[in-house]
């Protein structure tokens, strides 16, 4: 879902878009499947779904395929190629989205570089008249560590 | 004798919300604090289930006002032209998005609604009879680079007078009126290696209506020895701009003041003698008592430049019981 680099605004609202400490594997009936941490919005109000233009997960340098993500908000589990469907799917400025990647195995224990690439339309502020609106930057990266599940 | 009511839009603390400083609770137990008598809320910022209003929200909303004594006045809504990924919505989806706001803001006990201008003048006459119906008095925000006086908020007033409606009107923000660059605009470029000589000449090319293309070659070596120059330039000509005369526009407000259902009080930095650099708040407040005018004016803080935005609503507060007393 990358597209080409044109001009996109930073908010810097929050200090990083990848919540501190949330990166975990993924449990399913006493196999580990995958692995999932959260990110939030950084702007000062949320967003439907469909707004996303742009959304790449990179972990060690690696992109993560889209085929293997889920990202979870509201209770629902979407592919990033659904998200253009998703027009009445709200996420909120303060909630976190959880993204869920099927990795058999999971990750291995102690530090990951974890990088979010997400580029939304803001809607109500058109820079054109040809569906062209001011692009916002949500693009992060952080190292976390595997937190251990007990 | 009119009586202005001060309130404040829950935005202005939103760093603070945004970075869970203070919850919902603790935003408006702090506009009650400094002096708020009602506040408005940025819907897609502040309510959980947007754009839907839940049951459990009214509860905490209701709760908050007997705890603070203050609740929500004005619901600002949003007109998300562009949600679709391929193409704009329609008149008649964007008409269906400003319905389910003012659903939602009277469920809210909101009278007043803010609207935006992607809501065409065609759609907002549509709008009124729902707005009616739920007594909700729906305002189209007058915001920089618009005016009172600019062809597209005429085109509204043109609807508004032809159909009588009490439900349509306006809610101009008063950074429509800017007189001058504001002061973390200015600051940034100073820190970004800008030197004050540079800004003035930028400003007095704004003030000496110098076209922003023109403007742009005249600094071109100066952007080039400082890029910073570009960003300004940029916003004086963008969302920010400014002029040295607003007697045109201040006539423009004394026009509309009969359909203007609540005002955005917008500021960048009040000074520690209650003085807005950028804004003639001094000049705009007399035209707005001599219409009678007995709403709100919603301080707005633009939360910028790493000011304290409690501090800085606090003295936004106090400057308008200033001038208003």
């Amino acid at each position: 879902m990358t597209e080409t680099k044109k001009y996109a605004k930073k908010l810097n609202v929050i200090d990083n878009v990848i919540v501190a400490d949330s990166l975990r594997n993924q449990v399913i009936h006493n196999n580990t499947l995958g692995y999932a941490f959260e990110v939030c919005l950084d702007y000062y109000r949320g967003q439907f779904l469909t707004v996303i233009d742009e959304f790449q997960i990179t972990i060690d340098g690696e992109v993560v395929p889209t085929e293997t993500i889920k990202f979870c908000i509201n209770g629902k589990e979407f592919n990033p190629i659904e998200f253009e469907h998703c027009y009445s799917e709200f996420w909120q400025a303060i909630e976190p989205a959880t993204i869920n990647v099927f990795k058999p195995g999971g990750l291995k224990a102690g530090e990951h570089n974890v990088e979010l690439h997400l580029i939304f339309r803001s809607p109500y502020m058109p820079i054109g008249s040809n569906h062209e609106y001011m692009a916002i930057d949500n693009c992060g990266k952080r190292t976390l560590s595997l937190v251990e599940e007990e | 004798m009119t009586k202005i009511k001060t309130g404040v839009i829950l935005f202005s603390f939103g760093t603070l919300f945004l970075n869970k400083k203070l919850d919902l609770e603790g935003v408006i137990r702090t506009a009650a604090e400094i002096g708020a008598e009602g506040y408005d809320i940025v819907a897609a910022q502040s309510i959980p289930t947007y754009p839907y209003v839940s049951d459990e929200f009214v509860e905490f909303v209701n709760e908050c006002k007997s705890k603070y004594g203050i609740g929500p006045m004005c619901y600002s809504a949003q007109l998300d032209r562009g949600m679709l990924k391929e193409r704009d919505l329609t008149e008649e989806e964007a008409l269906q998005q400003a319905i389910t706001s003012v659903i939602s803001a009277s469920k809210l006990g909101c009278t007043v609604m803010r609207e935006q201008y992607l809501l065409s003048p065609a759609s907002l006459e549509k709008l009124a009879p729902y707005a009616e119906a739920y007594n909700v008095r729906v305002g189209i925000e007058i915001h920089n680079p618009e005016s009172p006086i600019t062809p597209a908020i005429l085109e509204y007033l043109e609807v508004i007078e032809r159909t009588k409606s009490k439900f349509i009107g306006f809610i101009p923000d008063f950074g429509a009126f800017a007189t001058g660059p504001n002061k973390p605009i200015w600051d940034r470029a100073l820190s970004k290696g800008a030197t004050t000589e540079q800004l003035k000449r930028c400003a007095q090319l704004k003030y000496d209506e110098v076209s922003k293309e023109d403007a742009l070659k005249i600094m071109d070596s100066e952007i080039e020895k400082t890029p910073a120059l570009l960003d300004v330039i940029n916003s004086f000509y963008g969302f920010v701009q400014f002029k040295k005369d607003i007697s045109k526009e201040l006539e423009g407000l004394k026009r509309i003041m009969p359909y203007v259902f609540s005002m955005h009080g917008k500021f960048h930095y009040v000074d520690e003698n209650l003085h807005e650099p950028a804004i003639p708040y001094e000049e705009i407040i007399p035209v707005i008592e001599a219409s009678g005018y007995d709403g709100y004016i919603v301080t707005e803080y633009e939360d910028e430049g790493g000011y304290d935005a409690i501090e800085q609503c606090h003295r936004h507060i106090a400057m308008i019981k200033k001038l208003t007393s």
